[in-house]
C-alpha cells in the first residue's frame, strides 16, 4: 500500500516496552517496519501469546480497532521495533476507494481463514502435532521469535518445545 | 470534585503503561547501576521500586476485596472525595515537589533486594492493569478501600487508584533521576 498521508506517526519501541496494555482502547493500526512484536492476554496469572508482527508485515489490537472499545490485549515489542501508525479514520477513508474496497475484502478473507486455522491449532490435542501445524504454516515464526514466546503461543512450556525441536 | 471516569481510567492506564516501560527499562541495567545511590539517604533504583512492591502488597488485594464488594452499577462521573482529592495532590509529581516522610514499614533503605525486587513490581502492574480494566464497570465513588497510614478513614476506591498510579509514577521518576546520576558519575 502506498498512500500518501495514510503512515502520518512514526513510532519506536525498544524492547520489552509495551505498546499496548490491558484496559486501553486503541483504534491504531501498525506496520511493522523493523523489528516484532507479540499480542498476548493475562489469564489467572499466565501470559497467552495470541499473535506476532513481524517486519513488513501489520498489527493491532484487533478487538478495539473494530468496537473502539477497551481491550485486554496487550502488545509488546520483542526486540527493538519501528513502527507506522495508521489512523482507523485515515485507513477507512482510504479503504472507501472501489479498488481498495476489493483489497480491504480480500484482507478480510484472509484474516478469517488465518482465524479458523489457528482455532484449529487449539483444537488439536497433541503438543506435537501443534507444532508441525504452526511450523508448516509459518516457518518465519520459528527463525525470528525467541523460543519462550513460541512455546505459549503454541500452548506448552518451553521445555516441551525444546524437547520436540530436538526430537 | 466530579471527573469524568472514562478519561480518568485511561489517563490511570496510559500512567501505568509508561511506568511498566520505565520498569523494562530498568531490567536492562546492571546489577551496579540498580543499587547505586547519590548518598546514604537517597534511594536505589531497588530501594524505590521495593517501596511500591510494598504499597501494592497492601493496596491491589484492598482494592480487588473493595471492588468485590460493590454492587452498585458504575458510574459516568466519579465523585472524588475531599481526603482523597487531598491525598491525591499530594503524592501526585510536580516540579518541584516537597520530599516526604516515610513510614517506617514502607521504608526500604537496607533490605535485600535483586533482580526480582522488579519482576515482582512488573507483576504487580499487571495486576494493577487487570484492576484497572475492570474498573470500566466498577462504581469508584461507592467503592472504598482502606488505607496503610491510619484505620480512621476510607478512601472511595477512584481516589484509592489515582493515589496508588500517581504514587507509583513518582518514584518511578526518583528512580530515573537515580539512573541519570549513575550515568552521570559513571
Amino acid at each position: 500500500m502506498h498512500a500518501a498521508g495514510l503512515f502520518e506517526q512514526q513510532l519506536e519501541v525498544s524492547r520489552n516496552e509495551h505498546l499496548k496494555v490491558q484496559g486501553s482502547v486503541d483504534t491504531n493500526l501498525y506496520y511493522v517496519v523493523q523489528g516484532s512484536l507479540r499480542v498476548y492476554v493475562i489469564d489467572e496469572w499466565e501470559e497467552h501469546t495470541i499473535r506476532f508482527g513481524y517486519q513488513g508485515s501489520f498489527i493491532t489490537a484487533l478487538d478495539s480497532f473494530i468496537t473502539e472499545a477497551p481491550s485486554e490485549y496487550y502488545i509488546q515489542a520483542i526486540k527493538k521495533t519501528e513502527l507506522r501508525v495508521i489512523d482507523k479514520n485515515a485507513f477507512n477513508q482510504f479503504m472507501k476507494t472501489p479498488e481498495h474496497s476489493k483489497l480491504w475484502h480480500q484482507l478480510w478473507e484472509l484474516l478469517v481463514v488465518q482465524q479458523l486455522e489457528r482455532e484449529r491449532d487449539l483444537l488439536t490435542s497433541s503438543p506435537l502435532e501443534r507444532y508441525h501445524r504452526v511450523l508448516q504454516r509459518s516457518p518465519r515464526l520459528f527463525q525470528e521469535i525467541p523460543n519462550k514466546y513460541i512455546a505459549s503461543y503454541l500452548r506448552m512450556t518451553p521445555e516441551t518445545l525444546s524437547r520436540i525441536k530436538k526430537s | 470534585m466530579k471527573i469524568a471516569k472514562e478519561p480518568l481510567i485511561a489517563e490511570l492506564i496510559e500512567t501505568t503503561r509508561q511506568n511498566l516501560n520505565a520498569l523494562t527499562h530498568f531490567k536492562e541495567q546492571t546489577a551496579t547501576a540498580l543499587n547505586w545511590k547519590a548518598n546514604a539517604e537517597s534511594w536505589s533504583i531497588l530501594e524505590c521500586v521495593e517501596h511500591l512492591n510494598r504499597y501494592g502488597k497492601f493496596y491491589l488485594p484492598e482494592m480487588e476485596r473493595s471492588m468485590k464488594n460493590t454492587t452498585v452499577p458504575g458510574e459516568v462521573m466519579f465523585s472524588s472525595g475531599v481526603l482523597g482529592e487531598y491525598f491525591v495532590k499530594l503524592i501526585r509529581p510536580r516540579e518541584q515537589q516537597k520530599k516526604m516522610k516515610t513510614l517506617k514499614d514502607m521504608n526500604p533503605l537496607g533490605s535485600e533486594l535483586s533482580v526480582k525486587t522488579l519482576d515482582r513490581c512488573l507483576m504487580q502492574q499487571k495486576e494493577l492493569l487487570r484492576l484497572l480494566d475492570e474498573a470500566h464497570d466498577t462504581n469508584l465513588t461507592k467503592a472504598k478501600t482502606a488505607v496503610t497510614f491510619t484505620r480512621l478513614i476510607r478512601l472511595r476506591l477512584g481516589d484509592t487508584m489515582r493515589f496508588v498510579v500517581y504514587h507509583n509514577q513518582r518514584h518511578i521518576l526518583q528512580a530515573q533521576r537515580a539512573l541519570a546520576s549513575y550515568v552521570g558519575v559513571g
